[in-house]
């Protein structure tokens, strides 16, 4: 409705049904599991970037998916750090 | 009411004269209950701004024009945007009826360009009212057209007039309401409050008159009043001989067409039918079927919204809560001696494009987890954006003003500054709108008032919440009068730091965050076993924050919903118990008007089941019998036994009947409905149930409601697939899924379609079927 530039919802959307693309190419089941969960990491931090604002997308779905791959990862408790 | 002497009369109504060159006056005097008719004479001009030389050239072209009663320069601040007084021209028309079309050929002699005009759409009532310091529903003292209101009209504790209300219905020969009328017919009898009148049409609709002025209500009340009950009146009258000086529903002859045609109209990628309006001068008509706000905000709250916007009862209820929230703006800004621009003309100003990027962003909107969680506290702000617009001063004409370049009010992440010495039109609309609602609020909780008081107040509370929720909203939209794209953005951009800044606080407190979105929060105790106090954070953040958040209970369970499409939380699809007892559903079946009587059954046996878990443990531990349960509602649908009236689906129609191109169990409705003489505008609503999804025909495809017998054999599988997308709804976060249901309950699975068989076929066959079952057609 009137809206000059599409949300970082919308332009996400859009940008993953070009990823599907790069997809149909993947031959394995793990390969395509393993993009399965970029797409997830991709979705799962929309609020933070749309909080973020930045005129890069790429580095918006980028960051989210990073960040999903490294929530997953074994934290060094040393190296975690106190809120804010 | 305390302190002010009792009013001789109230002013119902103002209206406008067929003369054209009046409006009218319709007070209800206190002592009497009559209702009086002044007329008085009224014909305000509206304004034209532009250069002195293109002022020069418009003036004597409007000079001695049949539709012009007299045009002069004069000096005053049109707009907002005007900071110092300018000359304009003042033209009055010659009959009040002529506005528009003057307006209109103005602004054509301009090229649409050289000339802005103002107060061209505000109506001669409006403008009566604003010009006199009345309003609907003012207690007045004096007479005639010397009347004098005895209170401002945002008196928050106020007396609503003793108004007469009576139900009108009509009933027409042959097959009754909630079936299809015939297309032609006779009335054979009508009802008017406690009256019931019958007997040959003509007496009958001459006694409606005798009966109206006997009873002389105010408000006649009707379910469809405006497609049904008031077009077959004026058409029957019109069929036996009456005219309208004979018959009047209202207080004054009116001719029998309506004011407004009727329409079909896109709204939010929506399609919506809103039926003709027929206006009865001096009294009210007021449609539960076509009024939005009636339905939810009741009469008690469209008296308020009256008083305050100075819109006539009947089209506030009629029209949209932004509507209201306008006519209160323009209120305002009369008051300030300022004009109201016809068609705003202030465009957006250009921007980078990685600004507006950076601009043009909603709320904060979590992704929330999926599963069932407890226990948790919800948190609300009340009326966020509104007291945002307010505390910040967010109006069209503060934002980045000249005056105040230093400003502490400074939209974060944006740098939009606001002004720090002139509150803005939309916060001073706002700011009573606030304190109202909350002394309403307030009010309704006390339990010494007697029901009916309580209602009342109720009802303003919810019109308030709906003139507060567009508040915002137009502040973004293209034909506001007032908005402006960066107030939005403003808003939106100090809400979104907000929450942001209650995350840690949050935390600090001794919670975790589990959702949230854009004015709501779901916090967890970080430790169960110690929550920590929920009053006491509210408190806390709405005295650090200067905006009011309130706790609205503790969740024993809630339950996130996931996207069907990829499985992550949906912000705004979830359920859950208050330790109060009661559910919280959002975007789950019960909610949708949609809903079949099937699917609402079986929500209600699975909340009722898992109403005894009292939290995340105990609810797994149901989902067994919540398994089962649902067993039990397919063995039944499977054989056939689930009654057809509860397994009506309803659909919106998007376009007209012919313009489909797929054969729908919607268009096989339609079709039917229309051979059975009832067509659907777009917008409407369609109901039938599914016999065979299959058929190819129309007819045994699906049955429209109106045509129902109630001994009709569904098509069991159908209501499975309905059945098992409910259930999935419901427990997907648990591993229950459609396909695995269907598969369980022995699902016939979709069938091929039968042969197509052109319609001559279908319709040699439906005769052919006839004479096999004796003329069953």
């Amino acid at each position: 409705m009137g809206r000059t530039v599409p949300t970082y919802r919308q332009a996400l959307e859009e940008r993953l049904k070009r990823w599907d693309e790069f997809a149909r190419l993947l031959t394995t089941p793990e390969e395509r599991a393993a993009f399965e969960t970029l797409r997830l990491g991709a979705r799962r931090y929309v609020a933070q970037a749309t909080y973020v604002g930045s005129p890069d997308l790429l580095e918006s779905i980028l960051l989210s998916v990073l960040l999903d791959l490294a929530r997953r990862l074994p934290v060094d408790a040393a190296a975690r750090p106190a809120r804010r | 009411m305390a302190g002010s002497p009792p009013p001789d009369a109230w002013l119902l109504d103002i209206t406008e004269s067929p003369d054209g060159r009046s409006v009218v006056l319709w007070t209800k005097e206190r002592t009497t209950a009559r209702v009086r008719r002044t007329a008085v004479e009224f014909r305000p001009p509206f304004f034209v701004a532009g250069t002195r030389s293109d002022l020069d050239d418009l003036l004597p072209r409007l000079v001695g024009r049949s539709t012009v009663e007299r045009v002069r320069r004069v000096v005053l601040r049109p707009s907002l945007f005007d900071h110092r007084p300018r000359t304009v021209l003042e033209v009055t028309p010659s009959r009040n009826s002529a506005r528009r079309t003057l307006a209109r050929s103005v602004d054509e002699l301009g090229g649409f360009v050289r000339y802005s005009l103002f107060d061209v759409d505000l109506s001669p009532p409006q403008l009566y009212h604003l010009g006199h310091g009345l309003f609907p529903f003012a207690p007045v003292v004096g007479r005639g057209a010397a009347i004098r209101a005895t209170e401002p009209a945002e008196t928050v504790d106020y007396v609503p007039p003793p108004l007469r209300v009576a139900r009108l219905a009509v009933t027409l020969e042959g097959p009754h309401r909630g079936h299809l009328p015939p297309k032609e017919g006779r009335i054979v009898a009508v009802r008017l409050g406690d009256a019931t009148l019958e007997g040959p049409e003509e007496d009958l609709l001459r006694a409606l008159i005798g009966e109206l002025a006997r009873s002389d209500p105010d408000v006649l009340l009707t379910e469809g009043g405006d497609s049904v009950d008031l077009p077959w009146l004026y058409r029957r009258a019109a069929a036996v001989g009456l005219g309208p000086g004979e018959f009047a529903l209202g207080r004054e002859p009116v001719a029998f067409r309506p004011a407004r045609a009727a329409r079909s109209f896109e709204t939010y990628g929506r399609v919506l039918f809103r039926a003709a309006t027929y206006p009865l001068p001096g009294r009210f008509h007021l449609d539960r079927e076509n009024s939005f706000l009636f339905d939810d905000a009741d009469l008690a709250g469209l008296i308020d919204a009256a008083r305050l916007s100075r819109l006539s009862l009947s089209t506030v209820a009629r029209q949209s809560p932004g509507t209201c929230f306008t006519a209160m703006e323009m209120a305002e800004a009369l008051r300030r001696g300022l004009h109201v621009p016809w068609k705003k003309n202030r465009p957006e100003s250009f921007r980078r494009a990685d600004r507006l990027v950076a601009a043009d962003r909603g709320g904060v909107i979590f992704v929330p987890p999926v599963g069932v969680f407890g226990p948790v506290d919800e948190f609300d702000f009340a009326s966020l954006f509104p007291h945002i617009m307010v505390r910040k001063n967010l109006s069209a004409e503060t934002l980045e003003c000249r005056c105040c370049p230093e400003s502490p009010l400074r939209a974060p992440g944006l740098g939009y500054r606001s002004c720090t010495r002139e509150v803005g039109v939309i916060p001073r609309t706002l700011e009573p709108l606030l304190v109202r609602r909350l002394a309403y609020k307030a009010a309704a909780k006390d339990p010494t008032l007697p029901a009916e008081e309580r209602a009342r107040l109720t009802g303003r509370v919810k019109m308030l919440k709906w003139i507060l929720v567009t508040a915002f909203g137009y502040q973004g939209y293209r034909n506001a009068r007032f908005g402006r794209i960066e107030c939005h953005e403003a808003i939106n951009a100090y809400a979104r730091a907000l929450i942001a800044d209650l995350v840690p606080a949050a935390e600090a407190a001794g919670y975790r965050v589990v959702h949230g979105i854009v004015d709501s929060l779901w916090l967890a105790p970080a430790d169960p076993a110690h929550p920590p106090d929920p009053e006491a954070f509210a408190r806390q953040v709405t005295e650090r924050t200067d905006l009011p958040l309130g706790y609205e209970g503790r969740y024993r369970w809630i339950v996130f919903l996931p996207a069907v499409t990829h499985g992550l939380g949906v912000p705004n699809r979830y359920y859950g118990l208050y330790e109060n007892g009661e559910f919280k559903l959002r975007g789950v079946g019960g909610r949708r008007h949609d809903t079949t009587g099937l699917a609402r059954r079986f929500e209600g046996e699975m909340l009722d089941l898992f109403r005894a878990a009292h939290g995340p443990e105990e609810f797994r531990a149901l989902l067994p019998r919540a398994l089962r349960r649902a067993d039990g509602f397919a063995e039944q649908v499977r054989a056939g036994a689930w009654p057809v009236d509860e397994l009506v689906i309803s659909h919106r129609i998007g376009q007209a009947s012919d313009a489909f191109v797929t054969f729908t169990d919607s268009v096989a409705a339609l079709r039917q409905l229309e051979t059975a003489g009832a067509s659907r505008q777009p917008g409407e609503v369609v109901r039938y149930v599914v016999l065979d999804r299959a058929s190819r025909s129309y007819r045994e495809r699906v049955r429209p409601e109106e045509l129902l017998e109630g001994t009709e054999r569904y098509d069991p599988d159908a209501y499975l697939e309905l059945l098992a997308r409910e259930a999935e709804t419901l427990l997907a976060p648990f591993g229950v899924e459609r396909d695995g249901l269907l598969e369980r309950w022995g699902y016939g699975g979709r069938r091929e379609r039968d042969p197509y068989r052109s319609p001559e076929t279908v319709q040699q066959s439906v005769l052919d079927e006839a004479a096999t079952a004796g003329g069953r057609f």
